[in-house]
């Protein structure tokens, strides 16, 4: 049963992973940014679920206005750091994104103190049994949740009159400008979308581990960037793929392969195995 | 319907149309014929609102638009027909249809629908394909649709022609003529001046971003090579 156990933990650790990096993927097809400090609105997801339940004493208050705080968060970082240099080459909005995430990580770390906070109670302790697979409600929970919101995210993109405006300019902005879409309104649903969705993977990690500190993000930042590769940049299915095959690789790997590498070492050795065989991730590019 | 006053425009400080002035009435075909680099798609593209207005005016219904973004446009009755198609290529032909409709009410949309499949029976045939998968003469035909979506009173056409097989350019100009019975008014850049004068009511000839003959189709077509002693073109030579 060993091997549906690291399938099952493979497939938790994905969901979430999928949660962060599908953000982080629509920032890249809609305007070619690395959108590095997304990892830092997935840190503040994670705190505000913490800090609100131990300060007002309710999770589920705190589970709900977390992600449309981050959202707008994150439509304020496009507005104030994205936008003014629209036109300068890659690599700038690239510079300065790293540099808001460290500016992040030091806020977070000034705010809320640099040991780490939990909860007070953790809530939702109780496990479930499938069978003879065990985890705990929340696990069960990050992969119900990731499902359905990811579900709808493509409900929304693929069937409404809104998400066709969305992809029509992804693939070309002056076009769809030409036809009476604002593209400033669609990069702000954009932002505001994959915010609130690194924000549901904070809340969900913030019990998971019932512990959040100020560089709770560091490693998913790179790890998304690897995931966004693989998955070919801005191909939100190649994305989501990319992320539950990572999950359940590392997985796996920590078991098989954990007295040779780091767990978190094993998705940059993916992703390099990955990039020899197909440059152009698994689905190619968006 | 559209009045350019000494417009000029361009990219950053380049200037490509110096000094251009004409006016196209409402109903009628307006060609601007060039050679590659006249400054055809550039004067074009800033009357959709893409390319950046340098000095004077454009003027479309008595209304201002020199300043106008290109969102504005299409929501006046400004539809583009771009060089080179520029279809979403990852949706499919009613999806593009869709987004040309955007700026109209949603309700509009399968109305307007219906018309453009009407005159292109292939899209019906095809609705579901993705767009960058058909042929260049449907992909056309699409680029037409997705603009008369925007129920516009003018269009703007850059280089129907280019790249097709003649049948397809004929159903195109076919469709371009039915159009303008019907009331439409449009502005075409041609490269091939036959095909473009056999429409045109009126017509400019661009050379290095300044005007060098204007005229109606009548006159031009009356004195075959009047066009092409502008163009420094033999008759044979134009073999588009």
């Amino acid at each position: 049963m060993l091997f549906i156990d690291l399938l099952v933990q493979g497939l938790i650790q994905g969901s979430s992973y999928a949660l962060i990096a599908v953000g982080l993927t629509l920032v890249y097809g809609l305007l070619r940014i690395l959108h590095v400090a997304h990892a830092g609105l997935f840190t503040l997801g994670a705190y505000i679920a913490v800090v609100v339940t131990n300060t007002l004493g309710s999770f589920w208050l705190a589970a709900v206005i977390a992600p449309p705080i981050v959202g707008l968060a994150g439509m304020l970082v496009y507005r104030l750091l994205y936008e003014p240099i629209l036109d300068q080459p890659p690599f700038v909005p690239l510079i300065a994104s790293i540099g808001l995430f460290i500016c992040m990580e030091e806020g977070f770390r000034l705010i809320f103190g640099p040991y780490g906070n939990s909860f007070d109670e953790a809530p939702f302790s109780a496990s479930l049994s499938f069978g003879p697979v065990y985890m705990q409600g929340v696990e069960a929970a990050t992969v119900v949740i990731a499902f359905v919101l990811l579900g709808a995210l493509a409900v929304l993109a693929a069937r409404t009159r809104l998400g066709t405006a969305w992809r029509a300019s992804v693939t070309d902005p002056q076009m769809a400008q030409s036809f009476g879409i604002d593209i400033v309104k669609v990069r702000y649903l954009n932002f505001f979308i994959g915010s609130a969705l690194a924000a549901v993977a904070g809340v969900l990690v913030a019990l998971l581990n019932n512990f959040v500190e100020p560089t709770l993000g560091s490693v998913p930042s790179y790890k998304m960037l690897a995931i966004i590769v693989l998955g070919g940049l801005g191909n939100v299915k190649g994305t989501l793929v990319a992320a539950l095959a990572l999950g359940v690789l590392e997985s796996f790997g920590t078991i098989y392969a954990g007295h040779l590498i780091d767990r978190d070492a094993i998705a940059f050795l993916f992703l390099i195995i990955v990039l020899m065989v197909r440059p152009q991730g698994f689905f190619g590019k968006a | 319907m559209l009045r350019l006053e000494n417009l000029s425009c361009g990219y950053g400080p380049m200037r490509a149309v110096h000094d251009l002035s004409l006016t196209v009435p409402e109903g009628s075909v307006f060609a601007l014929i060039g050679a590659n680099g006249a400054g055809k798609t550039s004067t074009i593209m800033a009357v959709a609102g893409h390319v950046a207005v340098q000095a004077g005016r454009i003027e479309f219904d008595g209304e201002d638009l020199t300043d106008a973004p290109a969102m504005a446009r299409v929501r006046q009755g400004l539809a583009l027909v771009p060089e080179g198609r520029r279809l979403f290529g990852d949706l499919s032909v009613e999806e593009n249809l869709i987004v040309g409709g955007y700026a109209r009410p949603k309700e509009a949309t399968p109305g307007n629908r219906d018309k453009v499949f009407d005159l292109f029976p292939r899209l019906a045939e095809r609705r579901n394909q993705r767009a960058g998968q058909m042929s260049g003469g449907e992909q056309q035909m699409l680029a037409i649709g997705r603009a008369l979506m925007a129920e516009p009173r003018m269009l703007l056409i850059d280089e129907v022609s280019l790249g097709l097989m003649p049948k397809v350019v004929d159903l195109c100009f076919g469709v371009i003529g039915r159009l303008r019975d019907e009331g439409m008014t449009v502005m075409l850049v041609e490269q091939s001046t036959q095909r473009a004068l056999a429409i045109a009511d009126n017509v400019c000839v661009l050379e290095s971003g300044r005007t060098v003959y204007q005229g109606t189709g009548e006159d031009a077509r009356d004195n075959p090579g009047l066009i092409d002693a502008y163009l420094g073109l033999d008759r044979q030579e134009d073999v588009a």
